[in-house]
């Protein structure tokens, strides 16, 4: 089965890495995104160091968003998953290789935007294993999240919209619990970083078991 | 800081509130009401089942096609 | 025979129905009077806890909607092929209740804005139950969109109860973070927005609100279900149609 995960995973990245929409398109978005704020808040130094955690967090979501989007458009081009369901590859692998690609690009887009912040909003990293932690938690949560809710809205035409509609109640706590874990690794505040690090590693986990347990009813065709 | 104090609002303004929250309560859940009414009525005529209480077994209606 | 006279749907309206709508009304009428007029207006609230008498029975309704939504769902997902309908018995239900749910969160929005408009003096504060709610209307909201996508039934089906599944053990979860997340930082002022001691009266209006709009809900679920049953026989029929005139034109090449 891990080597089928692996099957999978490397076939989306392979696509991806001849199509550098992570690198040559999402990252610098992203990195745009960081700066668009920084117009949005006047560049107010102290609001934009306070609020650097969440800013970070909200980057990853537009980031991650257009590469889950895109993870599924490459299955679905006309409304059907044949080319998943007809390749013999079980379920929980497809999620967990699925899941595995868009998690390597996500960290990609993230490797950009932690100095990105670091940077432009004048901030310090504090505590790094808290900081590592949280955003290995909170990467995890985007990903399997990401490959649950892509397939729920793959191959219809309204997916652009109803993506983002699904997926960001459910992310809203990894969102919540990541700015707070990172405000404290970024020594913005003093507080229970490590508890909401925890939180999100529990969301991430709940999430792994809800998709392998949901993968197989969502592939199937009618 | 956080939150005001009730002497801020005069009686009347409370009061006012109470009836704003109830009329929209009960303008929501009338409006929501009679669209479900009214849809199953409709939809029922289109497929020529009328009336309370038809079990429509052996009626055989003609007027079947969606307009 | 038409699909819709085989299957003997009923129009929306039945006497059980009927019962329970008159019963609604009336109920929903001595709510008013108990809520507006008999309750007394609270010590330190003043009228404003009239709100409360909407607000709570209103979210509560709401869960219990979503609560039957899933466990609808989950047959749905299990049971479907031990019935002769496949389950969309379990699908409509999951349907209704889940719009019931949205219309009574939307509700339970509203109230509670106002009454912290009286009570807080602003309609927002970020207040754990006010935003976790927003969280689940729009959850719900989704869901709702999810079931009117266009694609094939059972497939669009399928979705939706895995939806509704997952968001069963979901909403939980992100209740659980927001509450403690504003329970962080509101150590310093707990006693702001606290929900007033309900006693003697105001208790037995509480109750009596929850069951009036329990009979509601259930009135408003049951006939949404007959509109979705109806709507499913008006699309098979208009799909018959269609096939039974393509056949009559390709008579012989059968």
């Amino acid at each position: 089965m891990l080597a089928e995960v692996f099957l999978v995973a490397q076939k989306d990245i392979r696509v991806e890495r001849r199509a550098k929409i992570a690198l040559g398109q999402v990252a610098p978005l992203a990195l745009l995104i960081l700066m668009v704020f920084a117009f949005a808040l006047d560049a107010n130094a102290s609001l934009l160091e306070r609020g650097a955690g969440g800013l970070y967090w909200l980057a990853v979501l537009y980031g991650g968003t257009l590469l889950i989007q895109r993870s599924f458009d490459l299955e679905t081009d006309d409304g059907n998953m044949d080319a998943l369901r007809m390749s013999g590859i079980g379920p929980s692998s497809l999620f967990l290789g699925k899941a595995l690609a868009l998690f390597v690009q996500i960290t990609v887009l993230e490797l950009i935007l932690g100095p990105g912040i670091v940077l432009l909003y004048d901030v310090r990293v504090v505590d790094w294993a808290l900081l590592i932690v949280a955003a290995l938690a909170g990467t995890v949560a985007f990903s399997v999240c990401g490959v649950l809710w892509g397939v729920m809205s793959a191959g219809l035409r309204v997916r652009a919209t109803l993506l983002p509609l699904l997926l960001v109640p459910v992310l809203a706590p990894v969102l919540l619990a990541g700015s707070r874990a990172f405000e404290t690794a970024l020594g913005v505040r003093s507080g229970a970083g490590w508890t909401w690090a925890g939180l999100m590693s529990v969301i991430a986990a709940v999430h792994t078991a809800l998709g392998l347990g949901a993968f197989g009813f969502l592939l199937e065709e009618g | 800081m956080l939150g005001a104090t009730d002497d801020e609002g005069t009686p009347m303004s409370e009061v006012a509130t109470v009836i704003a929250g109830w009329g929209i309560t009960f303008v929501v859940l009338a409006t929501y009401s009679i669209w479900v009414v009214l849809r199953g009525k409709s939809i029922g005529q289109e497929l020529g089942i009328g009336g309370i209480e038809q079990s429509d077994l052996g009626k055989d209606t003609s007027a079947t096609a969606d307009s | 025979m038409t699909a819709a006279a085989k299957s003997g749907a009923k129009m929306t309206a039945t006497p059980i129905t009927r019962v329970l709508g008159v019963s609604a009304l009336a109920a929903t009428a001595v709510m008013a009077v108990l809520g507006l007029v008999v309750s007394p207006p609270d010590v330190v609230q003043g009228e404003a806890v009239r709100m409360l008498y909407l607000h709570v029975p209103s979210i509560w309704i709401a869960y219990g909607g979503f609560a039957l939504t899933s466990i609808s769902s989950i047959l749905f997902l299990w049971r479907s092929g031990r019935r002769a309908d496949q389950g969309r018995h379990y699908d409509r239900l999951a349907g209704a209740a889940a719009e019931v749910g949205v219309v009574f969160t939307a509700i339970t929005l509203i109230t509670g804005m106002l009454w912290g408009k009286v009570t807080w003096g602003t309609y927002w504060q970020w207040d754990a139950r006010l935003t976790t709610t927003v969280l689940l209307f729009v959850t719900y909201l989704g869901y709702l969109a999810l079931r009117r996508l266009p694609a094939e039934p059972t497939v669009r089906s399928r979705r939706a109860a895995v939806m509704a599944l997952i968001s069963f053990i979901n909403v939980p979860i992100v209740h659980f973070s927001v509450d403690w997340w504003r329970t962080l930082h509101q150590k310093a002022s707990l006693s702001v927005g606290r929900r007033p001691e309900i006693t003697g009266e105001m208790y037995w209006t509480l109750l009596y609100s929850a069951l009036a709009v329990t009979v509601l809900a259930t009135w408003l679920i049951i006939h949404r279900y007959r509109v979705i049953r109806l709507e499913e026989l008006r699309d098979e029929e208009g799909l018959e149609a269609l096939i039974a005139s393509r056949l009559n034109k390709d008579v012989g090449s059968h």
